[in-house]
């Protein structure tokens, strides 16, 4: 009996060591927290945000995997959804911005003055596009 | 005086914040000469001045060695200018620090929230995706015959395993650092930091507006 509960452990421990590396390696590369640090201007306090991240990754797999109830309702609900939406918001654009979908489809498509205006589509697209999965229980 | 045939050494950083709108040699390189009152000669040469100091974008210019090297020459025609660093270089005129510190805090708060809920969102998205509660329930059935209570040590030692594993990561905890390498945060931030400097710079000389020898001085890079 003990000797597959060591298994289960052994397997379980070398699981989340994979799964941790792997998933923030792909955060921190994606550079979406440098790019927040640049944009405030506030590059001293990165150990912070490393803090935070290691936090917040470390907290919501225990509140996820033991279904732990949280206290404050529909308020930090809301809190948790605006924020976790801006990083998940700043994140798809980073993915499309490191396969490089941007430079080839302007220069494929010679579009050079309506950058602004792309961006503008593209961030009302994905909103738009989120409410309509929602709303319809995709 | 004029006639100095001394070998100078520049060497500049690719990055300058000057915080006065007039620039000279000294402000912006590191110098070296065999004669020190060729070094500080050198030292208070005017390169460049900002105007529009008002006006945030004006406040940016990019500099080739080569107008340093010309300025250096109409005072030293006969020096032998030896430059040991960045042959392009960016100057930025930056302002006494207007922003309170309480702005500044604000402004790290939100970001240590944004990173904390999107880190979170992130390791639950990424468990739900490839359904860890599945996979874990199957796991344990093949190994101990019996169904999954659904918390079993497997959970368990996941959790321990994404702790240990984002610190191994991260390399620190607080303040306190594991090893004495930098974090992937501070090598990701160098980076970043070093792609914008190329980008500035190669975009100042496309554009030709990099103050360099060979083009009439315009607005903004007036040598007196």
């Amino acid at each position: 009996m003990w000797v597959t509960q060591t298994v289960l452990a052994v397997l379980g421990l070398s699981a989340g060591l994979a799964v941790a590396a792997g998933l923030f390696s792909f955060i921190i590369g994606l550079g979406v927290i440098s790019d927040f640090a640049d944009r405030t201007h506030t590059g001293d306090h990165i150990l912070l945000y490393e803090d935070s991240v290691a936090l917040g990754g470390m907290l919501g797999n225990i509140f996820w995997v033991y279904h732990i109830a949280i206290p404050g309702g529909s308020v930090l609900l809301g809190v948790f959804g605006i924020f976790a939406g801006i990083f998940v918001g700043c994140w798809s654009m980073a993915l499309a911005e490191i396969l490089n979908v941007f430079p080839i489809f302007i220069r494929r498509a010679k579009l050079i003055k309506c950058i602004p205006y792309l961006i503008a589509a593209m961030a009302l697209g994905k909103g738009i596009g989120a409410l309509i999965f929602f709303y319809r229980g995709w | 005086m004029a006639s100095c045939s001394d070998t100078i050494y520049i060497k500049a950083d690719r990055n300058i914040e000057v915080t006065k709108p007039e620039v000279t040699l000294g402000d912006v390189l590191k110098i070296e000469c065999a004669n020190p009152s060729v070094t500080s000669r050198v030292k208070t040469l005017k390169l460049l001045k900002f105007h529009d100091t008002d006006r945030k974008n004006k406040n940016r210019t990019c500099v080739s060695i080569l107008k340093v090297i010309a300025c250096i020459h109409e005072v030293y025609p006969n020096a032998d200018v030896e430059n040991a660093g960045e042959q392009d270089f960016i100057v930025t005129l930056e302002e006494q620090k207007t922003a309170g510190q309480f702005v500044h805090w604000v402004k790290t708060f939100f970001v240590v929230v944004i990173t904390f809920c999107g880190a979170a969102f992130s390791i639950m998205a990424f468990n739900n995706d490839v359904d860890v509660t599945k996979l874990f329930g199957q796991v344990y059935e093949s190994l101990t015959g019996t169904e999954s209570p659904g918390f079993t040590i497997l959970e368990l030692t996941y959790s321990i395993g994404v702790i240990i594993g984002i610190l191994t990561f991260f390399n620190h905890f607080g303040k306190k650092k594991f090893t004495v390498d930098p974090t992937p945060m501070e090598v990701e931030m160098r980076l970043y930091e070093n792609d914008i400097q190329t980008t500035l710079i190669e975009d100042f000389s496309r554009k030709g507006k990099e103050l360099d020898v060979g083009n009439s001085d315009r607005s903004g890079s007036s040598r007196t």
